[in-house]
Protein backbone atom coordinates (compact mmCIF):
# COMPACT_ATOMS: atom_id res chain seq x y z
CA UNK A 1 0.00 0.00 0.00
CA UNK A 2 1.42 3.84 -1.04
CA UNK A 3 2.30 6.00 1.65
CA UNK A 4 -0.47 8.19 0.16
CA UNK A 5 -3.23 5.46 0.62
CA UNK A 6 -2.06 4.65 4.14
CA UNK A 7 -2.36 8.28 5.41
CA UNK A 8 -5.58 8.65 4.10
CA UNK A 9 -6.99 5.32 5.75
CA UNK A 10 -5.80 5.77 9.16
CA UNK A 11 -7.69 9.55 8.59
CA UNK A 12 -10.39 7.94 7.30
CA UNK A 13 -10.86 5.71 10.59
CA UNK A 14 -9.55 8.58 12.79
CA UNK A 15 -12.58 10.08 11.66
CA UNK A 16 -15.02 7.58 11.57
CA UNK A 17 -14.21 7.22 15.45
CA UNK A 18 -14.47 10.63 15.91
CA UNK A 19 -18.22 10.51 14.33
CA UNK A 20 -19.25 7.47 15.91
CA UNK A 21 -18.35 9.17 19.43
CA UNK A 22 -20.76 12.19 18.43
CA UNK A 23 -23.22 12.60 21.53
CA UNK A 24 -26.98 12.39 20.86
CA UNK A 25 -27.33 16.05 21.31
CA UNK A 26 -24.15 16.68 18.25
CA UNK A 27 -25.92 14.14 16.33
CA UNK A 28 -29.57 15.26 16.60
CA UNK A 29 -27.90 18.89 15.84
CA UNK A 30 -26.72 17.32 12.00
CA UNK A 31 -29.68 15.43 11.07
CA UNK A 32 -31.70 19.00 11.99
CA UNK A 33 -29.14 20.22 9.28
CA UNK A 34 -29.89 17.67 6.96
CA UNK A 35 -33.88 17.87 7.46
CA UNK A 36 -33.59 21.74 6.72
CA UNK A 37 -31.76 20.68 3.28
CA UNK A 38 -33.96 18.09 2.37
CA UNK A 39 -37.13 19.68 3.26
CA UNK A 40 -37.89 21.56 -0.17
CA UNK A 41 -37.26 17.85 -1.62
CA UNK A 42 -39.53 16.08 0.83
CA UNK A 43 -42.34 17.88 0.84
CA UNK A 44 -42.03 17.94 -3.36
CA UNK A 45 -41.64 14.19 -3.02
CA UNK A 46 -44.42 13.99 -0.30
CA UNK A 47 -46.72 15.90 -3.05
CA UNK A 48 -46.45 13.63 -5.94
CA UNK A 49 -46.87 10.53 -3.97
CA UNK A 50 -49.98 12.35 -3.08
CA UNK A 51 -51.10 13.45 -6.32
CA UNK A 52 -50.24 10.00 -8.06
CA UNK A 53 -52.30 8.42 -5.11
CA UNK A 54 -55.14 10.85 -5.96
CA UNK A 55 -55.03 9.93 -9.36
CA UNK A 56 -57.40 7.00 -9.50
CA UNK A 57 -60.19 8.83 -6.70
CA UNK A 58 -62.88 10.17 -8.23
CA UNK A 59 -62.12 13.92 -8.90
CA UNK A 60 -65.27 16.44 -7.21
CA UNK A 61 -66.75 19.24 -9.19
CA UNK A 62 -67.24 22.45 -7.72
CA UNK A 63 -71.05 21.90 -6.93
CA UNK A 64 -69.98 19.00 -4.99
CA UNK A 65 -67.22 20.94 -3.14
CA UNK A 66 -69.77 22.84 -2.31
CA UNK A 67 -72.17 20.83 -0.96
CA UNK A 68 -69.15 19.20 0.89
CA UNK A 69 -67.86 22.21 2.10
CA UNK A 70 -71.49 22.99 3.85
CA UNK A 71 -71.56 19.39 5.00
CA UNK A 72 -68.31 20.11 6.75
CA UNK A 73 -69.42 23.13 8.03
CA UNK A 74 -72.00 21.77 9.65
CA UNK A 75 -70.15 19.25 11.28
CA UNK A 76 -67.85 21.73 12.16
CA UNK A 77 -70.32 23.50 14.26
CA UNK A 78 -72.65 20.24 15.62
CA UNK A 79 -68.49 19.11 17.20
CA UNK A 80 -68.31 22.58 18.56
CA UNK A 81 -71.13 22.83 20.40
CA UNK A 82 -70.31 19.41 21.41
CA UNK A 83 -66.69 20.60 22.78
CA UNK A 84 -69.03 23.13 24.97
CA UNK A 85 -70.76 20.87 26.12
CA UNK A 86 -67.90 18.41 27.11
CA UNK A 87 -66.35 21.56 28.82
CA UNK A 88 -69.19 21.82 31.32
CA UNK A 89 -69.39 17.71 31.96
CA UNK A 90 -65.58 18.32 32.82
CA UNK A 91 -66.01 21.30 35.30
CA UNK A 92 -68.64 19.48 36.82
CA UNK A 93 -66.89 15.87 36.84
CA UNK A 94 -63.61 17.65 38.27
CA UNK A 95 -65.84 19.65 40.58
CA UNK A 96 -66.93 16.17 42.22
CA UNK A 97 -63.41 14.97 41.99
CA UNK A 98 -62.26 18.07 44.10
CA UNK A 99 -64.80 16.84 46.59
CA UNK A 100 -63.49 13.69 46.82
CA UNK A 101 -59.83 14.44 46.56
CA UNK A 102 -59.25 12.82 43.32
CA UNK A 103 -56.72 14.22 40.93
CA UNK A 104 -58.34 16.77 38.36
CA UNK A 105 -58.68 15.72 35.23
CA UNK A 106 -58.15 17.83 31.64
CA UNK A 107 -59.14 16.63 28.14
CA UNK A 108 -56.05 15.94 26.37
CA UNK A 109 -53.93 18.78 24.04
CA UNK A 110 -53.96 17.62 20.79
CA UNK A 111 -51.52 19.03 17.75
CA UNK A 112 -52.78 18.26 13.78
CA UNK A 113 -49.52 17.36 11.74
CA UNK A 114 -49.22 16.25 8.16
CA UNK A 115 -46.79 13.50 7.20
CA UNK A 116 -43.46 14.69 4.90
CA UNK A 117 -42.06 11.27 4.06
CA UNK A 118 -43.06 7.85 4.33
CA UNK A 119 -40.75 5.11 5.13
CA UNK A 120 -37.08 6.95 5.14
CA UNK A 121 -35.78 3.86 7.31
CA UNK A 122 -34.81 0.52 5.83
CA UNK A 123 -35.37 -1.05 8.94
CA UNK A 124 -37.75 1.00 11.26
CA UNK A 125 -40.99 0.94 10.77
CA UNK A 126 -41.38 5.51 10.56
CA UNK A 127 -42.94 8.73 9.42
CA UNK A 128 -41.58 12.03 9.59
CA UNK A 129 -44.17 14.85 10.07
CA UNK A 130 -44.02 18.63 9.72
CA UNK A 131 -44.61 19.28 13.67
CA UNK A 132 -41.97 19.72 15.98
CA UNK A 133 -40.67 21.80 19.37
CA UNK A 134 -42.10 24.43 18.47
CA UNK A 135 -45.66 23.09 18.31
CA UNK A 136 -44.72 21.23 22.12
CA UNK A 137 -43.81 17.83 20.50
CA UNK A 138 -41.82 15.68 22.61
CA UNK A 139 -39.93 12.35 22.50
CA UNK A 140 -42.61 9.48 23.57
CA UNK A 141 -45.60 11.68 22.69
CA UNK A 142 -48.10 9.46 21.24
CA UNK A 143 -49.46 9.55 17.93
CA UNK A 144 -53.56 9.01 17.30
CA UNK A 145 -55.78 8.77 14.56
CA UNK A 146 -59.53 9.33 14.39
CA UNK A 147 -61.18 6.02 13.39
CA UNK A 148 -64.92 6.59 13.06
CA UNK A 149 -65.90 6.97 16.72
CA UNK A 150 -62.72 5.79 18.24
CA UNK A 151 -59.27 7.14 17.97
CA UNK A 152 -56.58 4.88 16.73
CA UNK A 153 -53.35 4.57 17.80
CA UNK A 154 -50.36 5.10 15.24
CA UNK A 155 -47.33 5.23 17.04
CA UNK A 156 -45.02 7.69 19.12
CA UNK A 157 -42.47 10.58 18.55
CA UNK A 158 -39.44 9.05 18.53
CA UNK A 159 -36.98 11.95 17.90
CA UNK A 160 -38.01 15.77 17.30
CA UNK A 161 -36.04 16.80 14.66
CA UNK A 162 -36.50 20.70 14.67
CA UNK A 163 -39.02 23.27 14.80
CA UNK A 164 -41.34 21.91 12.88
CA UNK A 165 -40.61 18.47 11.90
CA UNK A 166 -40.13 15.12 13.77
CA UNK A 167 -40.11 11.45 13.50
CA UNK A 168 -42.69 8.98 14.40
CA UNK A 169 -42.05 5.35 15.42
CA UNK A 170 -45.20 3.41 14.12
CA UNK A 171 -46.72 1.25 15.99
CA UNK A 172 -45.85 -1.76 13.20
CA UNK A 173 -42.14 -1.05 14.51
CA UNK A 174 -40.71 -3.92 16.86
CA UNK A 175 -39.59 -0.83 19.03
CA UNK A 176 -43.09 0.61 19.46
CA UNK A 177 -44.54 -1.04 22.13
CA UNK A 178 -47.50 -0.76 23.69
CA UNK A 179 -49.29 -2.37 27.14
CA UNK A 180 -52.56 -3.90 25.51
CA UNK A 181 -55.81 -4.91 26.28
CA UNK A 182 -58.49 -7.36 24.82
CA UNK A 183 -62.04 -5.84 24.65
CA UNK A 184 -64.66 -6.90 27.31
CA UNK A 185 -61.70 -8.81 29.14
CA UNK A 186 -59.16 -8.28 31.96
CA UNK A 187 -56.32 -9.69 30.06
CA UNK A 188 -53.53 -7.87 29.27
CA UNK A 189 -50.51 -8.23 27.33
CA UNK A 190 -47.73 -6.04 25.24
CA UNK A 191 -48.11 -5.61 21.44
CA UNK A 192 -45.61 -4.93 18.85
CA UNK A 193 -44.65 -5.02 15.76
CA UNK A 194 -42.33 -7.40 14.04
CA UNK A 195 -38.89 -7.13 13.24
CA UNK A 196 -37.66 -6.98 9.62
CA UNK A 197 -41.30 -7.00 8.09
CA UNK A 198 -41.61 -5.23 4.79
CA UNK A 199 -45.27 -5.24 4.03
CA UNK A 200 -47.32 -1.55 4.11
CA UNK A 201 -49.75 -3.50 6.80
CA UNK A 202 -47.78 -6.38 8.98
CA UNK A 203 -49.54 -8.34 11.24
CA UNK A 204 -49.01 -7.26 14.87
CA UNK A 205 -47.81 -9.33 18.25
CA UNK A 206 -49.91 -9.47 21.62
CA UNK A 207 -47.47 -11.36 23.54
CA UNK A 208 -47.56 -12.57 27.33
CA UNK A 209 -51.27 -13.09 27.57
CA UNK A 210 -52.20 -15.99 29.89
CA UNK A 211 -53.19 -19.30 28.09
CA UNK A 212 -57.19 -18.68 29.46
CA UNK A 213 -57.34 -15.70 27.15
CA UNK A 214 -60.45 -15.43 25.71
CA UNK A 215 -59.15 -14.14 22.44
CA UNK A 216 -61.57 -15.16 19.14
CA UNK A 217 -60.92 -13.84 15.75
CA UNK A 218 -62.52 -10.39 15.28
CA UNK A 219 -61.82 -9.52 19.07
CA UNK A 220 -60.87 -5.79 19.21
CA UNK A 221 -57.82 -4.85 21.26
CA UNK A 222 -56.97 -1.68 22.72
CA UNK A 223 -54.12 0.39 24.49
CA UNK A 224 -54.82 -0.32 27.92
CA UNK A 225 -52.78 2.80 29.51
CA UNK A 226 -50.68 0.14 31.69
CA UNK A 227 -46.95 2.02 31.56
CA UNK A 228 -48.85 5.83 31.48
CA UNK A 229 -46.82 6.59 27.88
CA UNK A 230 -50.23 5.87 25.67
CA UNK A 231 -53.94 6.38 26.96
CA UNK A 232 -55.53 4.22 27.51
CA UNK A 233 -58.90 3.26 25.23
CA UNK A 234 -57.25 3.73 22.08
CA UNK A 235 -58.14 0.89 19.55
CA UNK A 236 -54.80 -0.97 18.25
CA UNK A 237 -56.49 -3.83 16.32
CA UNK A 238 -58.38 -6.85 15.96
CA UNK A 239 -57.35 -10.23 16.74
CA UNK A 240 -56.95 -12.60 13.89
CA UNK A 241 -55.72 -15.73 15.52
CA UNK A 242 -53.69 -17.18 18.99
CA UNK A 243 -51.42 -19.67 19.56
CA UNK A 244 -50.86 -20.81 22.80
CA UNK A 245 -47.49 -21.54 24.01
CA UNK A 246 -45.77 -23.17 27.21
CA UNK A 247 -46.92 -20.94 29.31
CA UNK A 248 -48.59 -17.81 27.91
CA UNK A 249 -50.76 -17.39 24.87
CA UNK A 250 -50.11 -15.13 21.58
CA UNK A 251 -52.32 -13.64 19.73
CA UNK A 252 -51.88 -11.61 16.04
CA UNK A 253 -53.46 -8.32 15.58
CA UNK A 254 -53.96 -6.98 12.33
CA UNK A 255 -53.90 -3.46 12.74
CA UNK A 256 -56.78 -0.86 12.99
CA UNK A 257 -55.08 1.68 11.23
CA UNK A 258 -53.69 2.15 7.44
CA UNK A 259 -50.55 2.49 8.15
CA UNK A 260 -50.18 3.00 3.99
CA UNK A 261 -52.48 5.83 4.10
CA UNK A 262 -51.35 8.22 6.67
CA UNK A 263 -51.58 11.72 5.51
CA UNK A 264 -53.08 13.80 8.77
CA UNK A 265 -52.55 12.54 12.14
CA UNK A 266 -53.00 13.84 15.80
CA UNK A 267 -50.51 14.01 18.34
CA UNK A 268 -50.97 14.16 21.74
CA UNK A 269 -49.01 16.75 24.12
CA UNK A 270 -46.88 15.71 26.80
CA UNK A 271 -48.62 18.16 28.91
CA UNK A 272 -51.58 16.73 28.41
CA UNK A 273 -53.13 13.89 31.57
CA UNK A 274 -52.94 10.95 29.65
CA UNK A 275 -53.07 8.48 32.47
CA UNK A 276 -54.74 10.26 35.70
CA UNK A 277 -53.26 8.96 39.08
CA UNK A 278 -56.01 8.20 41.83
CA UNK A 279 -54.82 9.67 45.09
CA UNK A 280 -56.89 7.48 48.15
CA UNK A 281 -59.52 9.96 49.26
CA UNK A 282 -58.03 10.74 53.05
CA UNK A 283 -61.53 11.54 55.22
CA UNK A 284 -64.63 9.73 52.57
CA UNK A 285 -67.12 7.08 52.84
CA UNK A 286 -66.80 6.55 49.17
CA UNK A 287 -64.33 3.89 48.07
CA UNK A 288 -61.95 5.13 45.17
CA UNK A 289 -62.90 3.51 42.07
CA UNK A 290 -60.89 3.11 39.07
CA UNK A 291 -60.48 5.85 36.28
CA UNK A 292 -60.64 5.84 32.90
CA UNK A 293 -58.62 8.31 30.75
CA UNK A 294 -61.05 8.58 28.23
CA UNK B 1 -9.78 16.54 -11.06
CA UNK B 2 -12.84 17.74 -13.33
CA UNK B 3 -14.28 13.74 -12.97
CA UNK B 4 -13.50 13.70 -9.16
CA UNK B 5 -15.51 17.14 -8.73
CA UNK B 6 -18.61 15.53 -11.39
CA UNK B 7 -18.36 12.58 -9.04
CA UNK B 8 -19.30 14.78 -6.12
CA UNK B 9 -22.01 16.49 -7.93
CA UNK B 10 -23.62 13.61 -9.35
CA UNK B 11 -23.92 12.31 -5.69
CA UNK B 12 -25.65 15.18 -4.69
CA UNK B 13 -27.82 14.86 -7.01
CA UNK B 14 -28.75 11.05 -6.03
CA UNK B 15 -29.58 12.25 -2.22
CA UNK B 16 -32.31 14.38 -4.04
CA UNK B 17 -33.55 11.75 -6.53
CA UNK B 18 -33.56 9.67 -3.65
CA UNK B 19 -35.95 11.42 -1.89
CA UNK B 20 -38.13 10.68 -5.17
CA UNK B 21 -37.90 6.89 -5.03
CA UNK B 22 -40.81 5.33 -3.89
CA UNK B 23 -41.26 1.88 -1.81
CA UNK B 24 -41.99 -0.79 -3.87
CA UNK B 25 -44.98 -2.85 -1.86
CA UNK B 26 -44.76 -5.88 -4.89
CA UNK B 27 -40.94 -5.88 -3.66
CA UNK B 28 -41.45 -6.33 -0.28
CA UNK B 29 -41.23 -3.11 0.63
CA UNK B 30 -37.83 -2.62 -1.12
CA UNK B 31 -36.17 0.62 -2.91
CA UNK B 32 -33.62 1.56 -5.15
CA UNK B 33 -30.77 3.01 -3.14
CA UNK B 34 -29.51 5.26 -6.19
CA UNK B 35 -26.71 6.68 -3.47
CA UNK B 36 -25.45 3.48 -2.88
CA UNK B 37 -25.59 2.50 -5.85
CA UNK B 38 -23.79 5.42 -7.44
CA UNK B 39 -21.45 5.31 -4.90
CA UNK B 40 -20.53 1.26 -5.35
CA UNK B 41 -20.52 2.29 -9.34
CA UNK B 42 -18.17 5.30 -8.02
CA UNK B 43 -15.61 3.37 -6.33
CA UNK B 44 -14.84 1.38 -9.18
CA UNK B 45 -13.74 4.32 -11.46
CA UNK B 46 -11.55 6.60 -8.56
CA UNK B 47 -8.45 5.95 -6.78
CA UNK B 48 -8.19 4.70 -3.13
CA UNK B 49 -7.90 7.96 -1.26
CA UNK B 50 -10.89 9.62 -3.06
CA UNK B 51 -12.81 6.23 -2.67
CA UNK B 52 -12.56 6.93 1.28
CA UNK B 53 -13.25 10.56 0.55
CA UNK B 54 -16.34 9.84 -1.05
CA UNK B 55 -17.39 6.81 1.58
CA UNK B 56 -17.38 9.78 4.14
CA UNK B 57 -19.00 11.87 2.47
CA UNK B 58 -22.28 9.77 1.61
CA UNK B 59 -22.02 7.86 4.38
CA UNK B 60 -21.92 10.95 6.91
CA UNK B 61 -24.83 12.41 4.95
CA UNK B 62 -26.88 9.33 4.52
CA UNK B 63 -26.89 9.10 8.16
CA UNK B 64 -27.58 12.85 8.67
CA UNK B 65 -30.94 12.05 6.33
CA UNK B 66 -32.01 8.93 7.24
CA UNK B 67 -30.47 7.66 10.71
CA UNK B 68 -33.29 6.51 13.45
CA UNK B 69 -32.33 7.30 16.91
CA UNK B 70 -33.57 4.22 18.86
CA UNK B 71 -31.48 3.16 22.20
CA UNK B 72 -31.10 -0.38 23.23
CA UNK B 73 -32.63 -0.85 26.86
CA UNK B 74 -30.84 -2.27 29.53
CA UNK B 75 -28.31 -5.03 28.74
CA UNK B 76 -24.56 -5.09 28.63
CA UNK B 77 -24.48 -2.12 26.19
CA UNK B 78 -27.43 0.03 27.99
CA UNK B 79 -24.15 2.17 29.32
CA UNK B 80 -23.45 2.88 25.42
CA UNK B 81 -24.73 6.49 24.65
CA UNK B 82 -25.31 5.47 20.74
CA UNK B 83 -28.39 4.35 19.31
CA UNK B 84 -29.03 0.72 18.17
CA UNK B 85 -27.03 1.85 14.67
CA UNK B 86 -24.47 3.75 15.83
CA UNK B 87 -24.49 7.12 14.24
CA UNK B 88 -21.17 7.10 11.20
CA UNK B 89 -21.97 3.11 10.39
CA UNK B 90 -22.77 3.70 7.50
CA UNK B 91 -19.50 5.64 6.60
CA UNK B 92 -18.13 2.12 7.57
CA UNK B 93 -20.45 0.00 5.65
CA UNK B 94 -19.53 2.65 2.54
CA UNK B 95 -15.63 2.40 3.46
CA UNK B 96 -15.85 -1.76 3.78
CA UNK B 97 -18.20 -2.20 0.30
CA UNK B 98 -15.87 0.46 -1.58
CA UNK B 99 -12.72 -1.02 -0.76
CA UNK B 100 -14.09 -4.33 -2.37
CA UNK B 101 -15.32 -3.47 -4.95
CA UNK B 102 -11.48 -1.12 -6.05
CA UNK B 103 -10.22 -5.11 -6.73
CA UNK B 104 -12.56 -4.92 -9.91
CA UNK B 105 -11.05 -1.70 -11.06
CA UNK B 106 -9.06 -3.91 -13.81
CA UNK B 107 -12.50 -5.37 -15.20
CA UNK B 108 -14.46 -2.07 -15.71
CA UNK B 109 -11.76 -0.64 -17.18
CA UNK B 110 -11.84 -3.62 -19.62
CA UNK B 111 -15.04 -3.02 -20.16
CA UNK B 112 -16.15 -6.30 -18.62
CA UNK B 113 -19.17 -5.30 -16.27
CA UNK B 114 -20.44 -8.31 -15.43
CA UNK B 115 -18.70 -8.48 -12.11
CA UNK B 116 -18.76 -5.18 -11.36
CA UNK B 117 -22.77 -5.23 -11.20
CA UNK B 118 -23.07 -8.56 -9.69
CA UNK B 119 -20.64 -6.98 -6.99
CA UNK B 120 -22.73 -3.60 -6.68
CA UNK B 121 -25.94 -5.61 -6.14
CA UNK B 122 -23.86 -8.05 -3.83
CA UNK B 123 -22.43 -4.99 -1.70
CA UNK B 124 -25.87 -3.38 -1.34
CA UNK B 125 -26.59 -6.42 0.03
CA UNK B 126 -23.91 -6.68 2.44
CA UNK B 127 -24.68 -2.89 3.77
CA UNK B 128 -28.45 -3.61 4.74
CA UNK B 129 -27.47 -7.13 6.00
CA UNK B 130 -25.11 -6.02 8.14
CA UNK B 131 -27.41 -3.03 9.65
CA UNK B 132 -29.85 -5.72 10.44
CA UNK B 133 -27.32 -7.89 12.20
CA UNK B 134 -26.31 -4.79 14.62
CA UNK B 135 -30.04 -4.15 15.07
CA UNK B 136 -30.42 -8.07 15.93
CA UNK B 137 -27.37 -8.35 17.82
CA UNK B 138 -29.00 -5.23 20.07
CA UNK B 139 -32.48 -6.43 20.49
CA UNK B 140 -30.77 -9.86 21.66
CA UNK B 141 -31.30 -12.52 19.01
CA UNK B 142 -31.97 -12.97 15.46
CA UNK B 143 -35.54 -13.02 14.01
CA UNK B 144 -35.00 -13.92 9.53
CA UNK B 145 -38.43 -14.03 8.01
CA UNK B 146 -38.68 -15.11 4.15
CA UNK B 147 -39.97 -11.50 3.78
CA UNK B 148 -36.38 -10.19 5.22
CA UNK B 149 -34.71 -11.92 2.42
CA UNK B 150 -37.08 -11.23 -0.11
CA UNK B 151 -36.38 -7.70 0.55
CA UNK B 152 -32.60 -7.84 0.64
CA UNK B 153 -32.81 -9.68 -2.73
CA UNK B 154 -35.10 -7.13 -4.34
CA UNK B 155 -33.17 -4.60 -3.28
CA UNK B 156 -29.63 -5.81 -4.63
CA UNK B 157 -31.77 -6.61 -7.91
CA UNK B 158 -32.77 -2.98 -8.13
CA UNK B 159 -29.39 -1.96 -7.42
CA UNK B 160 -27.57 -4.37 -9.86
CA UNK B 161 -29.95 -2.93 -12.57
CA UNK B 162 -29.35 0.23 -12.35
CA UNK B 163 -25.69 0.08 -12.08
CA UNK B 164 -24.94 -0.77 -15.78
CA UNK B 165 -26.48 2.93 -16.62
CA UNK B 166 -23.98 4.21 -13.89
CA UNK B 167 -21.47 2.57 -15.02
CA UNK B 168 -21.89 3.41 -18.32
CA UNK B 169 -22.51 6.82 -17.42
CA UNK B 170 -18.91 6.92 -15.52
CA UNK B 171 -16.93 5.39 -18.29
CA UNK B 172 -18.47 7.98 -20.88
CA UNK B 173 -17.81 10.94 -18.66
CA UNK B 174 -14.28 9.23 -17.68
CA UNK B 175 -13.78 9.35 -21.45
CA UNK B 176 -15.07 13.08 -22.02
CA UNK B 177 -12.87 14.45 -19.39
CA UNK B 178 -10.01 12.33 -20.17
CA UNK B 179 -9.77 10.97 -17.05
CA UNK B 180 -7.67 7.64 -17.03
CA UNK B 181 -8.68 5.10 -14.55
CA UNK B 182 -5.79 3.97 -12.56
CA UNK B 183 -4.71 1.26 -10.93
CA UNK B 184 -3.56 1.89 -7.40
CA UNK B 185 -2.53 -1.22 -5.72
CA UNK B 186 -2.52 -3.63 -8.46
CA UNK B 187 0.44 -2.57 -10.24
CA UNK B 188 2.26 -5.45 -10.23
CA UNK B 189 -0.09 -7.03 -12.66
CA UNK B 190 -0.67 -4.23 -15.27
CA UNK B 191 2.11 -2.38 -17.27
CA UNK B 192 4.16 0.82 -15.56
CA UNK B 193 1.47 3.17 -17.54
CA UNK B 194 -1.46 2.26 -15.61
CA UNK B 195 -2.86 0.36 -18.68
CA UNK B 196 -4.19 -3.42 -17.98
CA UNK B 197 -2.10 -5.80 -19.58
Amino acid sequence: MSRLNLIFLITFIGMLIWVTLFNPGAVSTIQRGAQVAMSPFMKASNGIDTAVAELGGDALGPAQLRERLSQVEQERDRLKLEVIQLDEILEENNELRRALQYREKSLLSLVAARVVSRKPAQWYHTLVIDKGSAEGLAVDSPVILPLGEEAGLIGKVSEVLGPHSAVVLLLTDEMCQVSAKLENSQEQGILSGQRGATRAQPDLHLRYLSKEADAKPGTKVYSSGAGELFPAGLILGEVVSLSIGVIDAEVIVKPAVNFDELVDLFIILPNSSTEPEVTAPEATAIPPKPVSAR
Amino acid sequence: MRFLLLLGSLLALSFIIQEFLPVFDWAYGSRLLLVHALFLAAAIAVPFPAMLVMAFACGFFWDARYHVPIYPDGGTLGILTQSEVPFGFTIFLFGITGALLQGVRPLFRRGRWELPVFMIGLCTGIILLLEYLVISFHRGGLEVSPEFWWKLLMTCLFSSLVSPFLLLLLSRAAERMRYRIRMDGLKRRHTPDGDAF
